[in-house]
């Protein structure tokens, strides 16, 4: 069966579709959107409150701070709001889009090992932001391109290694760069990179 | 030698997964000389929203194209004294594309292509300022 019929065969059932740690989602088999909403569970524990409000610290790292802090109201992974700035808008849609492509990736790859349809009513995430089903089965499509040019050398399950020639003192990275770096060990696949920092494998992968 | 018939060009719109933001790039589709204007996330090269007058452009090869320029230049300003990314130019025989860095984490693009002969690069790359700050604001 292709992919995409096990994916439209999921749709008449009006399947969950479970996209992993980060989101709760579903397929609307009436309007053949899907729709996601951020999973209260990864918003991720504990730092200081004080340091959640620290207006010394910007607006990003506040926000992350704020969701380990268990504060409510996290801008950029709460559904957009109607007053919203439009990067506001985008950025929530993004944290929305992307672990929904990213699961969708993963449903449909022919190996899946993590991730699986199951039939359900159409369960209570609260509000949501919603994707066509258009659009994510040509992202999803032009990821496995992708990751089809990339097997040679690379997959979200290669085992990676880290490159004694490469000295560490001349090297600049960028926060999301360090906290990556900071977390490979001898054999860390990009998979479970992705996983422990909550995000994207297709991305983390590349 | 045998006439072909020239294949019909399909005019449906590619689908992108933030449709209902097309407006969003109403602004940027009035620089004289517009072609096509896109917003991308750099980390995956995935088209978020987009805007074209033509269709002879791929999106999903143009938007790609500039996660990844955008993204090795981004690594070259952890190596060189340049205090971040700002915006790319790239200049083809018929076409010029301008790349500007909308959001730094997550990190999210503004591909804009214009055509060479009707564009004012000036203008044009101070409108695509302009629109940047407004969307952020």
């Amino acid at each position: 069966m292709s992919q995409t019929s096990r994916f439209t065969r999921a749709r008449q059932l009006t399947s969950t579709v479970l996209p992993g740690r980060r989101l709760d989602g579903y397929a609307d088999q009436v309007t053949g959107r899907l729709r996601g909403s951020p999973r209260p569970a990864a918003r991720e524990c504990s730092r200081s409150p004080a340091a959640a409000t620290d207006p010394s610290i910007s607006g990003t790292a506040r926000s992350l701070l704020r969701n380990r802090a268990g504060l409510p109201a996290r801008p950029p992974h709460d559904p957009p709001a109607p007053d919203q700035a439009p990067l506001d808008k985008i950025t929530a849609i993004l944290a929305v889009a992307e672990p929904t492509v990213d699961a969708a990736l993963e449903l449909l790859s022919v190996q899946s090992r993590f991730a699986k349809f199951r039939p359900s009513k159409v369960p209570d995430i609260g509000p949501v932001s919603d994707i066509s089903l258009d659009a994510l089965l040509a992202e999803v499509a032009r990821r496995q391109r992708m990751l089809g040019q990339l097997s040679v050398v690379l997959s979200a399950d290669t085992a990676l290694a880290r490159n004694p020639h490469i000295r560490p003192d001349t090297i600049r990275v960028s926060a999301a760069q360090w906290a990556l770096l900071i977390r490979v060990r001898h054999g860390s696949r990009p998979r479970d990179l992705a996983w422990d920092l909550s995000r994207s494998v297709f991305g983390t992968t590349i | 030698m045998a006439a072909y018939p020239r294949p019909v060009r399909r005019e449906e719109k590619a689908p992108v997964i933030l449709d209902e933001a097309e407006a969003l790039l109403d602004p940027v589709s009035d620089i004289e000389g517009f072609m096509l204007a896109c917003l991308v996330d750099a980390s995956t090269g995935m088209v978020l929203a987009s805007r074209k007058d033509q269709d002879d452009i791929s999106l999903p090869t143009a938007a790609a194209g500039a996660a990844d320029i955008a993204n090795v230049l981004l690594q070259l300003t952890g190596e060189l004294p340049v205090d971040g990314l700002e915006d790319v130019m790239v200049t083809f025989r018929r076409q010029l594309y301008v790349i500007r860095l909308v959001n730094p984490e997550p990190q999210i693009l503004l591909l804009v292509i214009l055509d060479r002969d009707r564009v004012n690069l000036a203008m044009a790359r101070r409108e695509t300022r302009t629109f940047c700050a407004s969307v952020a604001a």
